[in-house]
């Protein structure tokens, strides 16, 4: 065959694929573009009480600024993201290590470690209702067996988001601890070699060696923890929804109600693509930092 | 012209026109007349809906239509009518709605079909439109048309303990005074139970609080603005929340139907301020089945103004099936489906259903299901559908109630800021056009 035909053939044969798979790539590039672009819209549209709608312009946006609840939200979305992600961070490279280490560990008792985060967030929420109950629940009865006085958990202004952190903590700890045991397994052991020839003390050696070494699996782990987080809503709404008062009245939960319950889809819009930006923020200023700790 | 005056005025007298004139139709009447069609029925999946669709195939086989049903939890209902209605879709044919809350905002965005001149082209004629509650149907009517035939009667009531009550030395009580004494000397009497528990949860208040407001004889609107400053709006304010405050359980801000079932069905509360439909919840297991009596609320400075409520029936004004769409909402708020349910415990907003043999037969049966039925009649009687502000943006109104009634709760505002400060997030939703 020719030069020329085998072009001619190769050529054919890439059309040929591009026609084939194109059905699925203008599926998939509609099914994410089409609602960003309807929500993008929307952001621009006022919907009265009654429905009637109009276009407003950056008017939705504007409003943000002024709008006392949106800066409640956005203080309540950043203060659990903060709290629950540093806990998560420091408790998973804590347990990873711990599973690292314990070689005799049983397959069932790693399989409890993991479990939370396999549990639906509705079942989660649902049952951190009945344990934290003020009246009825565990929660407040192991307080008191402890000889500590009881605690109001989800019910009171200023213990609620500390809560929400304790749970999501509870639940997606074993998660970053999974991804931290990966990043652990795959070090290489000539380093450590070397730090044992040298003398290194064990907290020396987590110190130079295993944290620098582990950074950029930690900040894989903060990514994909700071969508979630910045998200969050399943237990909040279960539990909640938002109070007491406005203390978990995150982003998300407020932009689900002025949307789905006060029917003004256009503010729910500015707001929802508001988060949507400090969730890509988040996650470029993790992968920066990401590309600053590689190794 | 107020809702009561406009339904005595305006929708009294076109159900009269409805029932005379749709005498002589209702000889043609056909049940068969939509024969294989398929109507799509958007549901709240609570107890009223879950005894109704229990005759689902009752309905088929009466018309030979297919019902199609669209089940979801209250919330996501709304959220999957607000977006079928948004898009001007025809998939939901009948939906459930609860006119105490949305009906002015539906009403005035058009998603509901007029149902009166429904009723007058096409009914049964054992169907009986004028024998639903008065009451109802007034609280379905916006504008002059009806939008929704009610499917069940239902309202706060007051639950209490008689044992609680004898040991403590205590007679029923008839006022809000009497309540709040009440739950003092139960305090001291008996440390273990929860003297008083209602709703603290922010979006859920209004329900019970509209009923002290109102037997204060307090209103949420006078003059054209939000009137929870007045004396007797903030008697309302300060008694309920020093009532849940000083009475209620810990964590009281999040509660609502289920944790406050779930504490007097459990022993640890004397009194309870919670739906007439929670009865069967609350006597699940037959331990309070002895102990336990109902009355609507105590009284006020201005009397008894109980809350009613009940949620509806409509036909989508999408609909491109509205006639044999009517035709389920007919079947399903018939008096001989409504007895069917009245007998699984869905108090019945038809008066005929309420004196029925049978039913009269089931309520007897137990003490308690006698004091709930009579609470229940006081309510259809003296009720008011008034929960929250009586505007398109009730929903959210609800939401500056709740809030004055937690900070209040938590102690983080006087009654005056509290009030103040509801009264303006109000004024500016009441302005809304």
């Amino acid at each position: 065959m020719s030069d020329a035909a085998a072009t001619l053939t190769q050529d054919r044969q890439r059309l040929e694929l591009s026609a084939l798979s194109a059905p699925a790539v203008i599926f998939t590039v509609a099914m994410i573009a089409f609602p960003v672009i309807y929500t993008v819209w929307l952001g621009f549209q006022s919907f009265s009480s009654t429905g009637k709608q109009s276009f407003v312009g950056l008017a939705n946006y504007a409003k943000l600024v002024s709008d006392h609840e949106f800066w409640n939200g956005l203080w309540v979305t950043i203060a659990l993201y903060v709290l629950s992600l540093a806990l998560q961070l420091v408790l998973g490279v804590w347990l990873a290590l711990v599973l690292f280490h314990a070689k005799r560990l049983p397959g069932i008792v790693r399989s409890l470690f993991i479990s939370p985060f396999m549990m639906p967030p509705v079942v989660a929420g649902m049952m951190w209702i009945v344990i934290l109950d003020p009246s009825l629940g565990a929660a407040n009865y192991i307080l008191q067996f402890l000889g500590l006085p009881p605690s109001e958990w989800l019910a009171s202004p200023t213990w609620v988001i500390p809560t929400f952190a304790l749970i999501d903590t509870w639940q997606w700890t074993p998660y970053v601890a999974l991804i931290v045991l990966g990043g652990l397994q795959s070090l290489p052991p000539s380093v450590y070699e070397a730090a044992q020839i040298d003398g290194a003390s064990a907290f020396k050696t987590f110190q130079r060696i295993t944290l620098p070494l582990l950074l950029p699996t930690i900040v894989t782990a903060a990514i994909l923890r700071s969508v979630d987080l910045l998200r969050f809503f399943d237990i909040i709404y279960i539990t909640t929804q938002g109070g007491p008062g406005n203390a978990s009245n995150t982003l998300n939960i407020y932009g689900f109600r002025v949307g789905f319950e006060f029917f003004n889809i256009g503010y729910a819009s500015a707001l929802m693509l508001t988060l949507t930006a400090i969730v890509f923020g988040a996650v470029l200023a993790c992968n920066r930092l990401r590309g600053a700790v590689a190794w | 012209m107020n809702a009561r005056m406009f339904a005595a005025r305006v929708a009294l007298p076109v159900l009269a026109v409805i029932a005379v004139s749709s005498e002589g139709r209702a000889a043609d009447f056909d049940w068969k007349k939509f024969q294989g069609k398929t109507v799509t029925f958007l549901v709240n999946n609570n107890p009223v809906a879950q005894a109704l669709l229990a005759y689902k195939a009752d309905f088929e086989k009466q018309t030979g239509m297919t019902l199609k049903v669209d089940g979801y939890q209250e919330q996501q209902m709304r959220q999957r009518l607000v977006t079928v209605m948004n898009a001007h879709s025809d998939e939901v044919d009948v939906f459930m709605t609860l006119p105490s809350r949305e009906g002015e905002q539906f009403a005035a965005t058009g998603w509901y079909a007029d149902l009166s001149a429904m009723a007058k082209n096409d009914a049964a004629k054992e169907y009986d439109p004028a024998g639903l509650s008065q009451a109802l149907l007034k609280a379905a009517t916006f504008g002059g048309k009806l939008t929704s035939m009610p499917m069940n009667i239902e309202g706060p009531i007051f639950y209490y303990r008689t044992d609680i009550f004898k040991k403590c030395g205590l007679e029923p009580p008839k006022t809000i005074k009497d309540v709040e004494a009440a739950a003092a000397k139960i305090k001291a009497c008996d440390s273990s139970v929860t003297p008083f528990v209602s709703r603290g949860l922010k979006p859920a208040v209004a329900y019970t609080f509209s009923n002290m407001l109102h037997n204060i004889g307090g209103s949420y609107i006078a003059g054209g603005k939000s009137n929870l400053c007045s004396v007797k709006g903030k008697e309302a304010l300060d008694t309920y929340s020093r009532l849940l405050r000083d009475f209620g359980p810990p964590g009281v801000v999040n509660y609502s139907f289920q944790q406050i079932s779930a504490l007097y069905r459990g022993g640890r509360a004397a009194m309870s301020f919670e739906s007439s439909n929670e009865l069967r919840t609350v006597m699940d297991g037959g331990a309070r089945l002895k102990d336990t009596a109902l009355i609507p609320f105590p009284a006020g400075e201005a009397g008894q103004v109980p809350t009613v409520i009940g949620w509806g029936m409509a036909v989508s004004s999408h609909s491109k099936q509205p006639d044999a769409a009517w035709y389920f909402v007919q079947w399903a708020t018939s008096p001989a489906v409504q007895k069917k349910m009245a007998l699984q415990g869905i108090a019945p907003p038809r008066p005929s259903v309420a004196n029925d043999p049978e039913y009269r037969k089931w309520i007897d049966e137990e003490p308690v299901r006698k004091e709930w039925q009579a609470a229940l009649d006081v309510l259809a009687t003296k009720g008011s559908s008034e929960v929250g502000y009586p505007i398109v943006a009730n929903p959210e109104s609800r939401e500056f109630i709740g809030q004055a009634v937690q900070d209040l709760i938590l102690k983080q505002k006087t009654v005056d800021q509290a009030c103040a400060d509801a009264d303006k997030a109000l004024d500016a939703l009441i302005a809304q056009k």
